[in-house]
């Protein structure tokens, strides 16, 4: 069987309060390399916590996280920092390009704390760009690009770098729904050629759409393992 | 299933120790993209970057432009000095104690005598006469023109008080012995003396004395003697009944030992009472002068610090809003590997190229305005270098230490929240 490049183990996190506030319960969670999974569930039931533990943007209360075989929780910042530049790649719902950059700049600047040239870091940018279908764009601002596009840069940029695992959080949730469908496409076919891919997303008909679906509710895993695939 | 895969992880990772490829996975800025990272923060907000950076080029400029006018001015104010020659005494009869206090007729004689180091020593000698055009204007109308005598031992006054001659020519060892008068710019004025074509003559208290030369002006010291007309004592003896005790000396000493013998010459100049002679040294309200200037570009500049401070404060306040502006950009930049390190060594950057933006510009209005007011006032321009290089070095740690709290701020930015829009 294929090896599994995020773990969740008993993965516990919450805030302090009166009571605290437990927003994940407990969750156990395996993605192994080649999955396409979405995991869905309703506004406050955990996801986006959920995208934090498994992105290393946030340390879990108790519990372990497992990013490519490594274990994160006690980590320092910069090997912390370290594993989220070289093992993941991030897509979120407000694209995050950079204003004053042009396609290409902003894809690069995916490989901008990996200590590689401009010159490369370009290089394999443009040919991210090409690979998520925007190679006649590659020196448009973020201004001068559609909703989808601004997304297919950001998804670009994501797969710089050859992450372990791409997680992306409600990508479609500023898109009409012709562009959802085109990116949800994009993921497919991305998945077709081997990434491994997680997306969060409340919509429940899309996540339908993908060969692993899991459902979060209340901080906890409410149903294992609807696989389509 | 998932058990197996669960242990056989665990072996390869034991959760205590530090994990197996930390190395491998390091995050890696170069520094040159640190530099890049900043500039691009500076120049995708121009006006800002402009406006922030002013502060800190008004404090700068005005920082090299009061040392450079300063320093211009005291450049021009030593060049006054030594041409006047800073080496010249004025010894006048100080305050008595019991009656007026006089210097002793011999004075100028011990002085010469007795201290090798005066180099010239001239005496004037008060007449008490009035000077007039001619016959016709009434004798109490001087115009403020004074009448003074010199000896044929004082013929080279001019040497001490740095004096020249307009036109005609100063006294001679002949023309002292005969009604012959030199004058001053402003009595000449006053007389009305302009040439000496048709042998003028002016009126002494009744005597016809005749111009034989008229002096230029004294400018800054010795103003007294523009408006003295010069004639020799033995007349003046003769005529109006002047003695000879002198009401002022001037001497020159090399400025070397100036010092010492300016200490020895009451002593000589009077040996009974050597505590009524005062000895001053006239340049000395230049160089009083001068400090004040000093005195008071040390305050301007004291307040161009402040103005420096307080630009570097607003460096600090649009830095802070930065920060909380670009908190996406931040969780970004955390999500694709920037550890806190980076983040804040990109803020302190930008913090400190926005500093040294605005003392560059500084420096270019600042020197621009010395050039100007050399060009204005038809001096030298004196580049303050030492204050070129304080303005600078000020604005590179002042946008450094602007830049720290706000980097500080960014860096800690949590990355979680940071990436997703605020609430």
């Amino acid at each position: 069987m294929a090896d599994a490049v995020l773990e969740l183990r008993q993965v516990t996190k919450s805030y302090p309060g009166s009571p605290p506030i437990e927003v994940l319960k407990g969750i156990d969670l395996i993605i192994t390399e080649g999955e396409l999974v979405a995991i869905v569930g309703p506004s406050g039931s955990g996801k986006s916590t959920l995208l934090n533990m498994m992105g290393a943007l946030d340390r879990p209360s108790s519990g372990e996280v497992l990013i490519d075989g490594t274990v994160v929780n006690g980590l320092r910042d910069p090997a912390l920092s370290g594993v989220r530049g070289r093992r993941l790649g991030f897509v979120f719902q407000q694209f995050h390009l950079l204003a004053g950059l042009s396609a290409t700049e902003n894809v690069a600047t995916g490989l901008l704390y990996h200590g590689m040239s401009g010159r490369e870091r370009k290089r394999q940018a443009r040919e991210a760009l090409e690979r998520v279908g925007l190679g006649h764009r590659l020196d448009q601002k973020p201004g001068k690009l559609s909703g989808g596009e601004r997304q297919r840069v950001a998804i670009a940029r994501a797969l710089l770098g050859e992450p372990a695992i791409v997680l992306a959080d409600e990508p479609t949730g500023n898109l009409d729904s012709q562009t959802t469908e085109e990116i949800v496409q994009l993921f497919l076919d991305l998945n077709e050629q081997g990434s491994t891919i997680v997306m969060i997303t409340h919509d429940r008909d899309l996540a339908q759409s993908m060969p692993r679906v899991v459902e979060i509710l209340d901080g906890e895993i409410s149903s294992r393992e609807v696989s389509t695939a | 299933m998932t058990q197996r895969a669960v242990a056989g992880r665990s072996m390869n990772e034991p959760r205590d120790g530090q994990p197996e490829r930390p190395r491998k996975l390091r995050s890696r800025l170069r520094i040159i993209d640190v530099a890049l990272q900043a500039l691009r923060g500076l120049t995708s907000r121009k006006l800002r970057t402009a406006l922030t950076a002013l502060g800190i080029s008004i404090g700068i400029a005005s920082l090299i432009s009061i040392q450079g006018i300063t320093e211009a001015n005291q450049a021009e104010a030593r060049a006054e000095i030594d041409a006047l020659g800073s080496d010249f005494l004025f010894i006048t009869a100080g305050a008595g104690i019991t009656e007026e206090a006089e210097l002793l007729p011999y004075a100028p004689d011990m002085l010469e005598t007795h201290l090798d180091a005066l180099e010239y020593v001239a005496a004037l000698y008060p007449v008490d006469a009035r000077a007039r055009r001619n016959e016709l204007i009434p004798e109490v109308q001087t115009g403020g023109v004074t009448v003074s005598a010199i000896t044929s031992s004082g013929l080279d006054l001019l040497e001490p008080v740095n004096g020249s001659v307009a036109f005609g020519r100063f006294h001679d060892a002949t023309s002292v012995e005969v009604p012959g008068v030199v004058l001053g710019s402003l009595a000449a004025e006053r007389l009305g003396i302009r040439h000496l074509v048709g042998h003028p003559t002016i009126n002494i208290s009744g005597n016809r004395f005749a111009v034989i030369g008229v002096l230029n002006e004294f400018e800054t010291i010795n103003t007294d003697l523009n408006r003295t007309a010069i004639v020799g004592l033995s007349v003046a003896e003769e005529l109006f009944e002047t003695t000879d005790t002198p009401s002022a000396i001037y001497a020159q000493v090399p400025p070397e030992q100036l010092d010492d013998v300016r200490d020895l010459i009451p002593a000589q100049a009077n040996p009974a009472a050597p505590g009524e002679v005062a000895v001053s040294r006239p340049t000395e309200a230049l160089e009083i002068r001068e400090v004040i200037d000093e005195t008071f570009a040390r305050i301007l500049q004291a307040l161009a610090l402040i103005v420096l401070a307080v630009g570097g404060i607003g460096i600090a306040n649009i830095m802070v809003i930065s920060v909380i502006e670009r908190r996406g950009e931040i969780g970004l930049r955390r999500s694709l590997g920037a550890t806190r390190k980076h983040i804040a060594s990109q803020f302190i950057l930008e913090s400190t190229m926005l500093s040294l933006l605005g003392g560059m510009l500084g420096v270019a209005i600042g020197v621009g305005i010395v050039f100007g007011y050399a060009q204005y006032k038809d001096f030298d321009a004196i580049v303050p270098w030492f204050w070129l290089s304080v303005g600078v070095g000020a604005a590179f740690v002042l946008g450094a230490l602007a830049g720290l709290y706000p980097a500080w701020r960014a860096s800690r930015l949590d990355p979680a929240e940071a990436v997703r829009p605020a609430a």
